[in-house]
This record gives C-alpha cells, structure tokens and sequence, in this order.
C-alpha cells in the first residue's frame, strides 16, 4: 500500500501542470506574506509613514508604552490623549500620536458607534468616563444589535438564541489585556489569508482533480481495473494520495504565509483576545493564536470537503478539467451570490465560508438545532468534516463500480 | 484452467454488442477474429470484469469471475486494444507501478520488471519515459505488464495493430513465446497473426460465434472454393460484383484475381488451394474490406 501510495504520489507530483500551479502558489505565498508585512504602518512625527519591518520595530516601541490590561483608567487615558492629540496636532501627525493605542481607539469606536456604523472619531467625542464604560457599553450594544439585525430581517431571534448572544458577551473575561501583536493582526486582520486559502484550493483542485479522472484520460483504466487490487487497494491508494497532497500543500502554504510574517513582525501578541481591536463585537472569545489555529483547521476541513467533492466529480465526469470547476465554484461564486439579500442565509452554510473564517468571525451567525444554540462554524466545521467523511466511501464505491466501455 | 461463457450478453441500449455467446476455452492460445465492430473488444471486456454482462455469465473453473472478484483478477494478464500509460513514468516505474496494483510483492516485482524488460527487448530503454517510447517499444511494454503477474489467463486484444511487418513478426513470436501453459485468447482482424499463432479460431459477427476450430477446419468449412484467374481491368468491376475476391493484382497484362465462388468463375480460372484470408472472406463477406483483410 505504502509502494502504491508513492507511485500515485509520483503521478501527482510529476505532472508538469503540477509543477507549474505549486511554483505559483509558491509565489502567490512569497507576494501575499510580503505584502501582509508591508501593510504595517509607523507615522513619523511629521506625518510622514514607514511601512514594513522597520516600521513593525518602531511600533512595537510605541505599543509597548500602553502594554497590559486594559483596565477603565486606560481606557479613560486613551480618551484624554486622543483629544489632546487632536488639539495639538493637525493632519497624519495625530497619527504619530495616536499609534501606540489605535487598537484600543478601535475598540471605543466600535462600541460607541451607532449600530451598523464605524465612527473614526467616536474616542474623540465622548468623555473619559463614558469611555471607563466600555465594557458594559458592549453588553449594551449587543442587545441594540439584536434589535437591529431583528428588523432587518424581519424575524426574532428566539429567546434561547439571545440568551446565548448575551452569555458570550458576559463571559469574556475583562478587562483585556493589550500587547504588541503586528504580526497576528498582519496575519489574521487582511484580506490575504482568505485570499490565499482561495488560490490554495484552486490549486490544490488541479493537483486532485486527474488522480482519478487521468485513467481515463491516458486510457490506462483497462490495466487499472483489471488488476488484481484494481478495484480495492489501488482505489484507497488514490484516495489517500490525495488526501496526502491535499494536506501537504495546504499546510505548507499556510506555515510558510504565517512562518514569513510571524518571523518578520514577532510572534508577540499570541495570547491577545481578538476582542482587542476590530473583533471588538466577536462572539468567539478566542486568543489570537487560537483563532489563528481555528481559522487554519477550519479552512482545512472546507479544503477537505471541497476538494473530495472535486475528485468524486472527476469520477463520475471522467473529467478533470469538469473537477478542477468544483473548488473554484464553491470557493469563489458564493461571495458573490451571498450579496444578493435572499441568497445570503443559504450561503452562509456553503463550505467557502470555513475560508473566510477570519472574515465572518465578528459576525453574530448562530443556529439553534434541537433547542440548542451553536455559534454559527460550531455548525459547519462538525457539517463539513462529516459531510468529508462521508465522501470518502462514497468515492470509493464510486469508482470501484466504474465500467471502462 | 477453464474459462467458460454460459448464455454472455451485452446490449448497449438497443445494439447487442454480444449475443447469447456460449464458449468453453482451456489452456492453448485461442485467436478470436471478426471485423471491427463484432463484438470481439467487448467480449473481451467482459472477460477481465471491466464491463458487466446484460445477461449470462462467465465462470472460470466453475466459479462466476465478478463473484471471484480480485481472486479472479490474479489470474489475468490483459493489453487493451487501447494501451494507455502514464507519460510522465519510466518504463520501469510503469511496470514497478503496475506490478504493485497487480499485488506483486515488491522484491518480486523488481525481479520479474527486469526479467520481463530483457525478455520484451525493453532492457536500454528501461529508464526511458513511456511517452519517449516508439510505437512497438510501447507494445512490448504493454505486453510486459500483462506477464508481470504470470497470468494463468492472458488476454489480447488487436496487439499487432499499428506495428511494422518486423515488429509484427517480432510480437507474434513473442506470443507464442509466452503462451505455454496458459490460456491466450488474442483478438484481431489481421488474419496471419491468428494463422500463426491459434490452435483454435473463434470467428464473431454480430456478436455472434459464427464458427470455431482450428486454421484447418475453419478451411475445410467453407462450401466455396477458391480460384485463381487473370482477367482484363475492364472486367474487374464485373467480377467485384458477383464474387467474393480475396485479393486482387495487377500488372501490365491484366489483372490476377482471387476469386471465392462454388462455380469456376471463368474459362482460364484454376483451382488454388484456400487459406484463412479466404475463410475470412467468405464468413464475414463484404464487411471484410481491404482493411481488415490486412495480412
């Protein structure tokens, strides 16, 4: 089986079409871990910007003045100096000032900003005391929220459901703790590891998608299935060559994306909750690390389910260029169709939602199942990673019924 | 070894590719002939469990083959008509591949890739890529993979087609070669592969068995004879129409024909004795064209 295992392996990897999409997405890790690292700002005192690694140092010396909990006198701090930068400063200088706190800045923002809006300058308006109230401004606003999502909707949510909402608000322990983290929020706070979980799946979809459907292609489906483990061991062989080059690449584009950008701009800030910054409104009371970790294994079961998904297509098509559609369709359209207001519950159950889960992680996406309330990839994870394993012999029977005609 | 066919059917859709065939095969090498199109691949097909029979069944020392599953499959050594490989692997990668799928130990499938490749004549080229390989090297490799296994059953199918006349040669000894102890059943439509190498002919048409027996017998079946006459080019197309002809040549004089009628087709014609091409003729008539009258 080993053997087998190492010659489906061979037929991958040897593939020059392969060769070629796996140097791409080599260098589509390289670009993206470059340019997450190259959105770090520093602001000069005269305004002028850095950006990079010189520009993480300098900011790490500014944020590390603000280092620890983030407790009301902070938080009434950060209101005075924000109104006295804002008086003594003009333009991108108050940037220089204001630096070292934004992410705080962000959170007063974000709680203090009507429902549905993101106001800049909220921390400049309000006074410190109301900003020493934060944290109970937070439990207040979720339940603003709820009323307003309600609306928007036009349905309630079920008394079970914001009891829920309102529990993993309370349970966040408080007050947070804020430290240097440029590097997880480089990592985890863009738009690129979406981005690159995206293009990973399309690629990964051309590696898998002829492991199956290449007997066919190169007529050599005769010899195969007439073998004496043509229609047993060489199928699982095939199956688990697949699952090999799925998790190889996929993980090693995503070591290697977040190895770049924590190595460049410190691994410092791990154990920071995501609350502190623009997750403010999160329901995920997670660490940067374990969103990170929940955001990699989640993107890791929507790789697997989709691309199994691509190899029981290049079975039943006997096409790869047909399988190599499926990633591709259910990683990229969704986005799209989830715009449209009717479309957008039924989408956010697809599985590209499991790519995107540092986007959607600040979105209150919850279901009640048998009286039970889950947070909303509490659902899809344990979904999809059935729904995986289900395929497998599903694909397995699949194609040991194939008849070569 | 016995292989036997009870009542073996195949219709796709409408067309019966083959119909109620019932034959019993033991050891020996069996030559299965009928134009394109008689059902010969599907039969085939159905022999190595890569298509299920409609109807009917094929059992092989009396137990059903898909029952038998990969206990049957260890027993047979198959070169489809359309020989596919991998073009990215070695010859010797694609044999080590297929010995592995095959269940062949890997000490032993190193061993029998190497006795194999110099037996074929694949030795130099043995580190090559498929994809490099000629025509009849690809052959030779195709045949390679079917012994790899020492198959008590060796199914071929149409693989002489596409070859040189040396190659051909070269193949058909190697058939013969290999067909010890076995049961070879070869498929085609180029009439001297089977004259050579057959102890037993099965004729097919329309998925059907026409005849069987040996080059002699199938001979002596035919109610016409063969005549051998020279005629003017102007009445070549006179004489097309009323006989069968087996072969037709010209030169300057005229134009010598091989004419296969139960009356004497003309004044000058002389008896000549019959041959399988003759017998190929005469069972599958007008659908046995130049092509597939091919020697």
């Amino acid at each position: 089986m080993k053997i087998m295992l190492q010659f489906e392996l061979k037929k991958i990897f040897h593939k020059q079409v392969n060769k070629i999409v796996l140097f791409i997405l080599a260098a589509v890790v390289l670009a993206g871990s470059c340019l997450a690292i190259r959105d770090v700002w520093y602001y000069r005192e005269d305004g002028s910007k850095i950006s990079g690694l010189s520009a993480a140092r300098q900011l790490k010396k500014e944020q590390d003045k603000w280092k620890g909990y983030i407790t009301e006198d902070v938080l009434r701090r950060v209101v005075e100096e924000e109104k006295a930068a804002r008086v003594s400063s003009a333009g991108d200088e108050v940037l220089f000032k204001i630096q070292g706190y934004d992410d705080i800045r962000d959170m007063i923002n974000i709680g203090f900003s009507e429902v549905g809006d993101y106001d800049y300058y909220m921390c400049g308006n309000i006074t410190p005391d109301e900003a020493a109230g934060l944290y109970d401004r937070r439990m207040l606003r979720i339940k603003e929220e709820i009323k307003a999502s309600e609306e928007k909707a036009g349905t309630a949510l079920s008394e079970k459901e914001r009891e829920y909402l309102l529990n993993q608000y309370e349970s966040l322990k408080t007050p947070l703790y804020y430290e240097y983290a440029e590097g997880w929020k480089a990592l985890m706070d863009s738009q690129y590891l979406s981005t690159l979980m995206t293009i990973t799946i399309v690629i990964i979809g051309f590696l898998v998608s002829g492991i199956f459907s290449d007997e066919f292609r190169f007529k050599a489906d005769s010899i195969f299935f007439s073998a004496k483990l043509g229609r047993n061991k060489a199928i699982g062989a095939k199956i688990k060559a697949g699952l090999v080059a799925i998790t190889v690449v996929y993980w090693s584009a995503m070591l290697l994306f977040s190895a770049i950008i924590l190595l460049a701009l410190g691994f410092g800030g791990a154990g920071r909750m995501i609350q502190t910054g623009r997750n403010f409104s999160s329901i995920y009371n997670i660490t940067y690390f374990q969103f990170w970790l929940f955001t990699l294994l989640g993107g890791y079961i929507g790789t697997l389910f989709i691309l199994m998904l691509a190899m029981f297509v290049s079975v039943k098509s006997r096409s790869a260029v047909v399988a190599i559609t499926i990633p591709f369709a259910l990683s990229c359209a969704p986005m799209f169709l989830g715009r449209i207001p009717a479309m957008t519950y039924i989408m956010n159950l697809f599985p590209d939602m499991l790519l995107r889960i540092n986007w959607y992680v600040e979105e209150y996406l919850i279901y009640e199942i048998g009286g039970k309330v889950f947070r909303g990839y509490s659902v899809l994870i344990p979904i999809y990673l059935v729904l995986f394993l289900g395929m497998v012999p599903v694909l397995y029977y699949g194609y040991k019924r194939v008849e070569v005609k | 070894m016995e292989l036997e066919m009870i009542d073996l059917t195949k219709k796709f859709g409408n067309f019966t590719a083959v119909n109620h065939l019932n034959i019993t095969m033991n050891n020996g090498v069996y030559g299965l002939l009928g134009v394109n199109g008689a059902g010969k691949t599907t039969l085939m097909r159905m022999l190595c469990t890569l298509l299920r029979p409609t109807g009917g069944k094929v059992t092989c020392n009396g137990k059903e083959i898909f029952a038998m599953d990969g206990e049957y499959r260890k027993l047979l050594g198959y070169l489809p008509q359309d020989f596919g490989f991998y073009p990215e692997f070695t010859v010797q990668d694609y044999l080590l591949y297929v010995a592995t799928i095959k269940g062949i130990r890997p000490a032993v499938a190193k061993k029998r890739v190497k006795e194999l490749t110099a037996k074929v004549g694949l030795e130099k080229a043995a580190h090559k890529k498929m994809k490099k390989l000629s025509g009849g090297m690809k052959r030779r490799a195709g045949i390679a993979q079917a012994m790899l296994n020492n198959p008590k059953i060796l199914i071929l199918d149409e693989p002489t087609a596409g070859l040189d006349p040396n190659e051909r040669i070269r193949f058909r000894n190697l058939i013969s070669e290999l067909a010890e102890e076995r049961l070879v059943l070869l498929s085609t439509h180029i009439v001297s592969d089977v004259e050579y190498i057959a102890n037993e002919i099965l004729l097919m048409k329309d998925g059907e068995l026409v005849h069987r027996g040996t080059a002699g017998e199938l001979i002596g079946s035919m109610r016409e004879q063969v005549w051998k006459c020279c005629v003017e080019k102007k009445e070549v197309k006179h004489f097309m129409k009323k006989y069968k002809i087996s072969n037709v040549k010209s030169d300057s004089h005229g134009v010598e024909l091989r004419v296969i009628s139960r009356e004497k087709p003309d004044q000058n014609a002389v008896l000549e004795e019959a041959n399988l091409e003759d017998v190929f003729l005469y069972y599958f008539g007008e659908k046995a064209g130049e092509d597939n009258a091919a020697i």
